[in-house]
């Protein structure tokens, strides 16, 4: 299982009633196995909401909970990719993934197995041996991804993985990303301020206001996928053009805009 | 051979021909102020075959090596743990700060006086005096290493659910490493520049011993050859070290080469 739920969640960076009010009153509901994407505003404190999953950060008020466990410290249990990768840079590609499995104590046999198995899904048996910095962005990120995705957890935290990739190289992961994700469905909070990327990779999007951000709403991806028949289309280009996703991506981006708009006033 | 080696070789050579020139060939410095190259030889010869100062060449080197070798070891033992627990928890840093602020300005040599009073003109007192100038690099180096490490690679570490004393050797050590090196380095030489000292303040052996006793004895050629010894340990071991670093970053070399 894996529910994350925000309730009445407020985060204030500094003294309660002088610090810098990053979030207020946050409601959510992400329910097992669904992908969340929240997109927002910079600043809105979306990479925030995150951290508090992950237990980087402790709410202000309210409850962050898994599973109605409110989240007291980092764990397995909610694995995190971060946008600048975060590889351990003295470990070689084998040695990252195989860290946190050590860690539960799981057994070198049934290690091995399992990190040669993403190895393969993830296209990186060859560089099993390599230090991160031999690789490309785009390499160490399918590394990052198999270091969380190898421990099997049920909350999967990605704070704008592509940010930091090309353009190309951004398309590629994220079709590899839904492959991942239809195979081997897992709870996912996805970060990011990149509408099209919202749309393609998510169940639902969850879009914010400025700080002190709220949920502004809350749009329902999956089920115009599912009518329109979007997972047959093999390349992300092809699913762009349809005109249903056109549509929810031109919702979003309006709704972002008059974020924007407010914030110059 | 390579070519930034071939004229290494060929600068020291050429120094030695200037050397010459201007003590034996043209004469322009009198032997009395800088040895010749014969007489810096013949003393040599001298201190490695009957011996000088109280021993031969070897014994005095070993006994040299040694006390900088115990008293880095000492310094590194202590001193890198403790910039890791520094480094690691702001309440050990509050704690230990302010002692050090106090100790720092104090140079090393400085201590040689009360060394001696406590523990005589033995190894002991060199020892201390050569790690309390060793230690000061490692702890703060080794601190400024723990707190360089990127923060998400930590908060990495944490998602991955990393008992206590993994922590520290997979994650702390390694990341801090590039630094730890940097002060691994100054604490070498720090070691060496103290040991010479308090050789030459007391000591029945040893480099620093030659140089004091050649000094007395008006002795130039004496003291170039245990100059030149020094030089040379220094450099052997400082090179040692490097080799250790080059093995023990194996990884940063690559991340290095990768940022161009």
């Amino acid at each position: 299982m894996g529910v994350i739920q925000f309730s009445k969640v407020d985060k204030v960076f500094g003294p309660r009633a002088t610090g810098f009010r990053a979030l207020e009153d946050i409601n959510l509901e992400i329910r097992d196995k669904e992908f969340m994407a929240i997109v927002g505003p910079s600043g809105c404190g979306k990479t925030t909401c995150l951290r508090m999953v992950a237990g980087f950060e402790a709410a202000t008020d309210g409850v962050v909970s898994v599973d109605g466990t409110p989240i007291k410290r980092p764990g397995p249990d909610r694995a995190v990719v971060f946008q600048q990768f975060a590889l351990f840079p003295w470990k070689s590609v084998y040695d990252n993934i195989d860290l946190g499995l050590r860690n539960q104590n799981v057994g070198r046999a049934d290690r091995e197995a399992r990190i040669s198995a993403i190895l393969n899904l993830m296209n990186l048996t060859q560089y099993a041996k390599h230090f991160p910095h031999q690789l490309s962005g785009g390499m160490q990120q399918r590394v990052a991804i198999a270091r969380a995705y190898v421990l099997d957890p049920d909350v999967l935290l990605m704070d704008e993985p592509f940010g930091a990739l090309d353009a190309q190289t951004r398309v590629v992961m994220q079709e590899e990303l839904v492959r991942l994700a239809r195979k081997n469905p897992r709870t996912v909070l996805f970060i990011t301020h990149a509408v099209e990327e919202a749309v393609y990779l998510a169940d639902r999007v969850a879009i914010m206001t400025r700080a002190p951000g709220r949920i502004k709403e809350v749009l329902d991806v999956a089920s115009i996928r599912n009518a329109e028949n979007w997972d047959s289309y093999e390349k992300i280009e092809d699913v762009m053009d349809l005109e249903s996703f056109v549509h929810l991506r031109t919702h979003i981006w309006r709704s972002l805009r008059e974020e924007k708009a407010a914030q110059h006033v | 051979m390579p070519r930034r080696i071939s004229i290494g070789f060929a600068t020291i050579f050429v120094v030695c021909i200037i050397w010459f020139l201007l003590t034996t060939g043209l004469g322009i410095i009198p032997s009395g102020r800088f040895p010749s190259p014969a007489e810096t030889w013949s003393a040599l010869i001298h201190v490695s075959g009957r011996g000088y100062g109280g021993g031969d060449l070897a014994m005095h080197v070993y006994n040299s090596l040694r006390l900088v070798v115990m008293g880095f070891l000492f310094a590194i033992a202590t001193g890198v743990p403790l910039g890791l627990l520094m480094g690691w928890s702001r309440r050990a840093e509050a704690v230990i700060n302010p002692i050090f602020l106090i100790i720092r300005p104090i140079p090393p040599l400085a201590w040689i006086p009360l060394a001696i009073l406590w523990l005589g003109l033995g190894d002991a007192a060199k020892i201390m005096v050569i790690w309390f100038s060793a230690f000061v690099p490692s702890v703060i180096n080794t601190y400024a290493g723990v707190r360089n490490i990127d923060r998400p690679v930590l908060e990495a570490a944490y998602m991955l659910g990393m008992p206590k004393f993994r922590f520290v050797s997979e994650v702390l050590v390694p990341g801090a490493s590039p630094m730890i090196f940097t002060g691994l380095r100054l604490s070498l030489q720090a070691s060496w520049t103290t040991l010479v000292a308090a050789e030459l303040v007391g000591a029945f052996y040893g480099l620093g011993r030659v140089l004091n006793v050649a000094q007395q004895d008006l002795y130039p050629g004496m003291i170039l050859v245990g100059m030149i010894a020094v030089a040379i340990l220094g450099w052997g071991t400082t090179r040692l070290l490097g080799v250790a670093e080059a093995w023990a970053l194996r990884w940063n070399t690559a991340a290095l080469a990768a940022k161009g």
